[in-house]
């Protein structure tokens, strides 16, 4: 089969029939008014949804944004003093039904940026905190998933307070509501729709909003049981698959176990990863790892170090079996943008980019 | 003209240039014809909503593609609401579209079969290139990769393509699951 009668096969699977469009009797008109009807304000752009934010996040392969998250994390110096007292006390069953055992330490600059964050717990049994990103920035995400119903957590900084509430009002009529004995309002985005916006504190406001199907009763019954807790009771409160500074050596271990390590490569660093889900985390130790051999391919190329050229060539292809990448793939692109940057480099095809593609610092 | 005016223009421009594109675009990517209307709105909603982000035309078109992309992967994953807006194109979508299986062409549910067995980014680069027609520095905006990274795939999209339509196409009538067709991992 020549490309050309494979390219009319595909074309000819188009599943779109054109004709669709003489039958919508000006829905794409209504359309178009609805959305001309509903309030521009840039700040309320981002959808409050945690999983669109973690995809685009999951996407950094492939942005600048990986390489603006990893500065800011980056940008604060660690001093890992360890912290007596450890874990603290769970406030309940449900979301914090925590992996982790016994003592544990946190660095200082970890339980500054816990004290900056919400550390916002829903108190209840059966919610478990599937999604983490954005802990050690002044901008974040917490997802509680109990079965179908999910609960996000969306922290701003205190600025874009008045924007975004702007924009709510547009929503619906706000209802003064209080969570954990603090003010908030809240929206009705449709019956089964809600979100809460807390009033600023500690520099930061919070939007609780919902995700499946919830009733207007359910969504007061569980924000009766969202409570504030300190920054150790809340770190010890994310599940074994949420990766907290505690759990970063351990996940560390896992990770690198069949990667090999370029030189140079601190381990001991990536306690400044602050806390993350499972695959962010991937992303930003593979992209340590694969930036720091990208590094001494190119330092090697230009001191004519062959030896040292293969290693790094080697270990870049290696990428391909890197068994946290394949867990990764099912979950977002960062495995196919390491991959396909890797090969580049190590075939000496291309090096344009690679620092925006992989994050590198 | 005030400013506000123009840009409202500019929007419904925007918008009649663009509809049926990205309306084909979601329908051809989602299971159930009605949900492309979910798409199509939430997708020129954040376009209204960062209309300042939007860039000049001619490269306006490629930019909601990529907006629709994320929408897209956030539907697959259950994670796009049904909003406030666009129910009455659900309900015309859905009036609109009676699809007889029978009627459909074997050669062409094979190839569709074929497709869903491709990796996300493979069949990307394939559909974008024949459905939506766009070239490889377009489809290169929209996936966020360099224009040599979309022709090197291409080509491999190609040959993993022809690995998985040629047997099946050998003998004509040759019955295939027509289920395949939509394949969860779509949205990844």
């Amino acid at each position: 089969m020549t490309d050309e009668h494979l390219d009319r096969m595909v074309r000819d699977a188009d599943p779109y029939r054109p004709d669709v469009i003489t039958h919508l009797d000006g829905a794409a008109q209504t359309l178009l008014e609805e959305i001309m009807s509903t309030p521009t304000l840039e700040p309320a752009a981002e959808p409050p949804g945690t999983q669109s934010r973690r995809r685009v996040v999951s996407r950094l392969a492939s942005a600048s944004v990986a390489a603006a998250v990893l500065a800011v994390v980056l940008g604060v110096s660690v001093v890992n003093s360890d912290q007596p007292g450890g874990g603290g006390a769970s406030p309940g069953t449900g979301a914090t039904s925590s992996g982790a055992t016994g003592p544990v330490s946190y660095s200082a600059m970890v339980l500054k940026a816990a004290e900056e964050s919400p550390r916002l717990l829903i108190d209840q049994p059966g919610w478990k905190a599937t999604t983490v990103y954005g802990f050690a920035e002044e901008e974040g995400t917490i997802a509680f998933r109990n079965e179908e119903r999910e609960l996000a957590m969306n922290w701003y900084p205190a600025g874009q307070y008045d924007g975004y509430r702007q924009d709510r009002l547009h929503v619906s009529k706000p209802e003064p509501v209080k969570v954990d004995g603090w003010a908030g309002e809240l929206f009705r985005y449709s019956a089964s729709d809600f979100a809460v916006m807390l009033r600023p504190r500690d520099g930061s406001f919070v939007e609780l909003r919902t995700g499946g199907d919830w009733t207007r009763d359910e969504f007061d019954r569980v924000l009766a049981h969202v409570v504030r807790v300190d920054a150790r009771t809340w770190l010890a409160a994310l599940p074994a698959e949420i990766v907290t500074p505690g759990r970063v050596d351990e996940q560390a271990a896992k990770v690198l176990a069949d990667v090999p390590l370029p030189p140079g490569f601190d381990a001991a660093a990536l306690g400044t990863l602050g806390t993350n889900d499972a695959y962010q985390f991937g992303a930003r130790v593979t992209s340590r790892v694969g930036c720091g051999w990208i590094a001494e391919w190119l330092r090697a190329k230009q001191a004519g170090d062959d030896a040292a050229l293969k290693r790094a060539g080697d270990a870049l292809r290696s990428s391909h079996s890197w068994k946290v990448l394949h867990q990764m793939n099912d979950e977002g692109d960062w495995p196919e943008v390491f991959w396909e940057t890797a090969d580049k480099v190590a075939a000496g095809e291309s090096f344009a980019g690679y620092r925006d593609a992989l994050g590198c610092e | 003209m005030s400013s506000g005016t123009e840009h409202e223009d500019r929007f419904r421009r925007v918008y009649a240039a663009n509809f049926e594109p990205l309306l084909a675009y979601a329908m051809r990517r989602v299971e159930q014809p009605e949900d492309a209307a979910d798409v199509v709105a939430e997708t020129f909603l954040v376009a209204w909503r960062r209309s300042r982000e939007m860039p000049p035309e001619p490269e306006v078109r490629l930019w909601l593609h990529g907006v629709a992309r994320r929408v897209l992967a956030n539907h697959h994953r259950g994670g796009l609401r049904r909003g406030r807006l666009g129910e009455r194109l659900r309900q015309r979508l859905r009036a609109a579209v009676t699809v007889d299986p029978g009627s459909e062409v074997p050669e062409r549910l094979t190839m569709q079969a074929a497709l869903a067995r491709l990796g996300e980014l493979d069949r990307e680069v394939l559909t974008l290139t024949f459905w939506e027609g766009l070239e490889p520095r377009e489809v290169a905006t929209v996936l966020h990769v360099s224009p040599a990274a979309v022709r090197t795939r291409l080509s491999r999209a190609r040959a993993r393509l022809r690995d998985l339509v040629g047997d099946d196409l050998g003998p004509p009538g040759h019955v295939l699951d027509v289920m395949a067709a939509q394949a969860p991992e779509e949205g990844r």
